[in-house]
């Protein structure tokens, strides 16, 4: 997904579930920083660099995929961008290596979503926009993992967009194009995508990487063989995928404002949002590469006020002129605590299944401390809120 | 990365140091060397795919490609072994690429590392255009042994470092409380 939804439809989103025009300002900021938090921008406040949520192009072509670097990339795109379906899920006749990959393929309703959404519950805004991100991406997303992995999440030949005609679809043959300039041209059927390496770890293997920008779009509806799949094709039908997931924000919102008692997978507030259901249907339907403009017009016209353009320096200033402790009052100060307590949980929560692609996760409480210190911050911070 | 690995890169590393500065006492042995080594490196990657096939692509969509791939390369390892006078234009060309894309990409990392404030971009900056220009002396040697000898061995002897210090690398331990 991308800033039309991330920024303005979790703004909407937000503001159906009762939140006020400033706290869902917070919150959509939240979930869009999201894609923009990586370890240049934290370098250059001087944050942590564990606190990193995404990681830019330059970045992952930089980047090294030895064993530390793989774990690096894997807490940090299954943490936030393809948070895992089932860990524990079973396929025949495959080396652990395999299913350990296979394990950490993306999808909606698993346990750990519902894992991430608790986490948020009664903590910050940040926080609530953290999980609305991964919240909405595992629609997006779904049949890809976010490790680098050619046998999961390589693609072939066989992709075709179902374009609506009449009752039914007519399809078209899309072959994707390595060309990272060009703007993906959704009427000439022409979508960039990266590039067909037969490494196993190669970084153009992560992710939804080899379908180019396809999940990101609202209006798409395509079909493919998943290289995981054993040769069965997958239909995607992204605008239905997109609104469940707004309905899915709304219900999640709606628990974490106190509205609910408890979160369930599975469960999405229809009745909340079906005045709005025509109107957000028909955006997401648009044939367009963003919707930023029609879901800005939406929300504005909700809270009947203005949705400012996102910023990614709007904290800065304020995080570097803060000293010590006070760094974490700040925006950008709770928006590192939630990534790293997300970060945190889902690591644990892999390393526990006996995979050790996102690396290695410690109870404190019997282990003590040891390696790099920036969840230390973390520990502390717990032990006051449970004091 | 556990203790074994750890123990593992090192060893290589101090291998690889001693491997560049022994071929670079003696270039003209060395630039045999070199291809055998080039060579040697075809015929582990064609076992590293059919081995990686049989545990993993196996299960994938068009998985079969890679196993053909590591027979072909394997073969191609064998038969560049039996001739092991490649022609040094083909050194060249691995050379130049290998040091030109890295420097290229140092270079752009270290201008975003600016635009971010990061205080080490200089570093990155002078690493990419020594790299850039050692992939540019590439094309004004081509006709020197030596030459392309000393240059390949700075590549093994940087790699070398490069792994050294990720034997040292602290494990990031995410804690859980």
């Amino acid at each position: 997904m991308q800033e039309d939804f991330h920024y303005y439809a979790t703004y909407c989103a937000a503001f159906i579930a009762g939140y006020t025009h400033e706290e869902c300002m917070d919150i959509c900021y939240s979930a869009q920083f999201v894609d923009l938090c990586s370890k240049s921008f934290l370098s250059g406040i001087g944050a942590p660099l564990s606190a990193a949520t995404t990681q830019l192009q330059l970045e992952l072509m930089d980047v090294r995929t030895d064993i530390i670097g793989l774990q690096d990339i894997t807490r940090i795109w299954a943490s936030f961008h393809f948070l895992p379906k089932d860990l524990y899920a079973v396929k025949k006749w495959c080396s652990k290596k395999y299913i350990n990959k296979y394990r950490l393929i993306c999808g909606p309703n698993g346990e750990l979503l519902a894992e991430t959404v608790k986490l948020a519950k009664n903590t910050s805004l940040q926080a609530v926009g953290t999980a609305m991100h991964v919240l909405a991406d595992t629609w997006a997303h779904m049949y890809f993992a976010g490790t680098p992995s050619l046998v999961i999440n390589n693609t072939d030949y066989y992709f075709y967009e179902l374009i609506p005609e009449g009752d039914g679809y007519t399809e078209k043959h899309i072959s994707f194009k390595h060309s990272p300039k060009s703007p993906d041209n959704p009427d000439k059927c022409f979508y960039v995508g990266s590039l067909y390496q037969m490494n196993e770890n190669s970084i153009m293997n992560l992710g939804h990487g080899r379908a180019g920008h396809l999940p990101d779009y609202s209006f798409i509806h395509y079909k493919y063989l998943p290289a995981w799949n054993g040769y069965k094709e997958v239909v995607k039908d992204n605008p239905s995928d997109y609104y469940k997931a707004f309905c899915q924000m709304v219900y999640a919102m709606k628990y974490l404002r106190g509205d609910i008692d408890s979160f369930k997978t599975d469960t999405y507030a229809y009745d909340e949002v079906a005045p709005y259901e025509g109107r957000i249907k028909e955006i997401l339907n648009t044939r367009q590469l963003s919707v930023s403009e029609d879901f800005k017009k939406f929300g504005e016209e909700l809270s009947g006020r203005v949705i400012e353009k996102f910023d990614v320096n709007k904290y800065k200033e304020e995080y570097v002129s803060s000293s010590g402790n006070d760094k974490d009052k700040t925006f950008l100060g709770k928006f590192i605590i939630a990534a790293l307590s997300q970060k945190s949980m889902v690591t644990n929560k892999i390393y526990k299944s006996g995979n050790r692609l996102a690396g290695v996760s410690v109870d404190y409480k019997s282990k003590g401390f040891k390696g790099i210190k920036d969840f230390a911050k973390l520990i502390s911070l717990r032990r006051n809120w449970d004091e | 990365m556990n203790s074994i690995q750890r123990l593992m890169n090192f060893f290589i590393s101090l291998a690889m140091i001693l491997g560049s500065i022994l071929m670079l006492i003696n270039p003209e042995k060395g630039y045999v060397v070199i291809t055998v080594i080039l060579s040697l490196g075809l015929v582990f990657s064609g076992i590293g795919s059919i081995l990686y096939y049989f545990k993993m692509a196996r299960h994938m969509v068009g998985g079969k490609i890679i196993f053909i791939r590591g027979v072909i390369v394997f073969d191609l390892g064998l038969f560049t072994y039996s001739i092991s006078d490649i022609p040094k234009i083909y050194v060249l060309m691995y050379l130049l690429i290998i040091h030109g894309f890295s420097g290229l990409v140092e270079i752009l990392r270290a201008i975003e590392g600016k635009n971010n404030g990061q205080k080490r971009w200089k570093l990155k900056l002078s690493h990419g255009v020594l790299d850039f220009s050692l992939a540019l002396v590439c094309l004004f040697v081509i006709h020197s042994v030596q030459f392309t000898v000393m240059i390949y061995c700075f590549g093994v002897f940087y790699s070398a470092l490069v792994r050294m210090a990720s034997a040292f690398r602290k494990t990031e331990i995410v804690y859980i409380q």
